[in-house]
């Protein structure tokens, strides 16, 4: 059985001091569902990917809270796995669908961030964490910046390649109507912004962020669908130290390798990528783990352009601004990023459109590398 | 665990950090290969800038992790320091 995508829809992230998530999921579902020509009856389940509504905003039991927004009664999932949980929602709807149980369901990703104090928002996103990494008062600016460290003793990486990677999405942000961030920056502003979590610095760092995204997951075939080709998730250890290695994220890799098998294809063929750049560190990690680029080389070939619009001779990376650029409302992300790879793959990304693209890789990860999702989308 | 030395594989310094550490605020965050096996994330105690480097030399002690919360509880637990 094949499983397609044939509704896609985000609304614009940022600071939506304004609007509430009920509104925020009522506007991504009911785009999604206007895309795909299907009515909310159709919908026979509804997979909510979210992290912090529990501890941000004390509201929890989020599959019946949306259902009753959206006007069903459909079975109803919450699926939380720290800032993979978008990703992780669609692959419980792709499961569902190729089980038997479902033909048609709604993913939607959504968080509320901004209306919260930073301080908050640092200690609820630790829950992504180990205990004894709280206990460490370490922050997730912190342990990737543990991560960058070791990086850059073991191959070299420099602080200037490390802004590239928020430069490059920052520009392809500035194409994306619905990213929070249209302004371009510099590697000399990078590398002078203030400093989080040393060698870390503010522009290092993807934003705080409200936003909601969604997907119509069928098995029907339509003139527009987008099928999955691979739906892939690994696991590791919550806590960094307990990891073999402190150069990559195994999950990543291991996601990775059960995707390219899964849709019979590998790194070379996928035209565009949408990669968990929660900080620049984590994007020249994934493009390594996923199998782009030797372990080492990233860095360099970021650098030098090879994956930005325009300077790119054939893979793309984070055309949609990455969570760096467009936003990073962490249980909406994982669900963007399949927008994004939906939209390029049916031509209609506008500015930022990639030439011909035919096969998309969307890549989500939740705390600093304890869940890894995988996704492969062909045209 | 305590008592044990152990040396830094990497670091960083937390400079916006959550909530119940901002008295403590900026403090560095390594992580430490104990001598012996086993590897652990912990604050460093008592340092200088010096002291922020890879293969530095640590033990591991008992200190007060964070504020005491809103019942006047003093959390305490495992911290490192350099020897």
């Amino acid at each position: 059985m094949k499983v397609y995508i044939t509704g896609a829809c985000t609304t614009k992230f940022g600071e939506l001091w304004a609007t509430s998530p009920r509104r925020l999921a009522g506007e991504a579902v009911g785009g999604a569902l206007k895309d795909a020509g299907v009515g909310i009856r159709r919908i026979q389940a509804l997979f909510v990917g979210n992290m912090l509504s529990g501890m941000l905003g004390g509201q929890e039991h989020l599959g019946a809270f949306f259902a009753e927004e959206l006007g069903t009664t459909a079975p109803a999932f919450k699926i939380e796995g720290a800032c993979a949980s978008g990703g992780l929602a669609l692959h419980n709807a792709v499961n569902s669908v190729l089980s038997g149980q479902y033909d048609t369901v709604v993913v939607l990703g959504v968080e509320k961030m901004t209306d919260h104090k930073p301080e908050d928002v640092a200690t609820a996103l630790m829950g992504a964490g180990s205990e004894e990494e709280r206990t460490a008062g370490v922050t997730f600016p912190g342990l990737y910046a543990i991560l960058a460290r070791v990086h850059m003793k073991e191959y070299g990486t420099t602080r200037e390649e490390l802004a590239s990677v928020a430069v490059k999405n920052h520009y392809h942000a500035s194409l994306n109507p619905n990213a929070q961030f249209h302004t371009t920056v510099t590697i000399e502003q990078v590398v002078r912004s203030p400093r989080i979590a040393d060698p870390l610095r503010l522009l290092d760092c993807s934003p705080i962020s409200d936003g909601a995204s969604a997907v119509v997951v069928t098995n029907k075939k339509s003139a527009h669908g987008i099928t999955v080709a691979a739906s892939a998730v690994a696991t590791d250890s919550l806590g960094l130290a307990q990891r073999k290695s402190l150069t990559q994220l195994a999950a990543t890799e291991e996601a990775a390798k059960k995707a390219y098998v899964q849709a019979k294809t590998g790194p070379k063929d996928i035209d565009v990528a949408e990669v968990h750049d929660c900080f620049t560190i984590a994007e020249i990690l994934a493009m390594e783990d996923l199998g782009f680029y030797p372990k080492g080389k990233a860095a360099g070939a970021i650098a030098a352009g090879e994956t930005r619009l325009g300077t790119s001779k054939h893979l793309v990376v984070n055309p949609s601004g990455g969570l760096k650029g467009c936003g990073h409302p962490v249980g909406a992300t994982g669900v963007k990023q399949i927008v994004e790879l939906v939209d390029q793959l049916r031509g209609r990304a506008g500015a930022r459109q990639i030439k011909e693209a035919k096969i998309g890789l969307a890549h989500n990860v939740g705390g600093s590398g304890a869940t890894a999702v995988v996704h492969i989308l062909k045209k | 665990m305590l008592g044990r030395g152990g040396t830094i594989v990497s670091w960083t310094v937390i400079r916006v950090p959550p909530g119940g550490f901002s008295s403590l605020a900026p403090y560095p965050v390594v992580v430490v290969d104990i001598t012996g096996g086993g590897r652990i994330t912990a604050q460093l105690v008592d340092w200088n800038e010096s002291d922020l480097a890879v293969g530095r030399k640590v033990r591991v002690v008992v200190r007060r992790i964070s504020e005491p919360s809103t019942e006047g509880i003093i959390p305490y637990g495992i911290k490192v320091k350099p020897l």
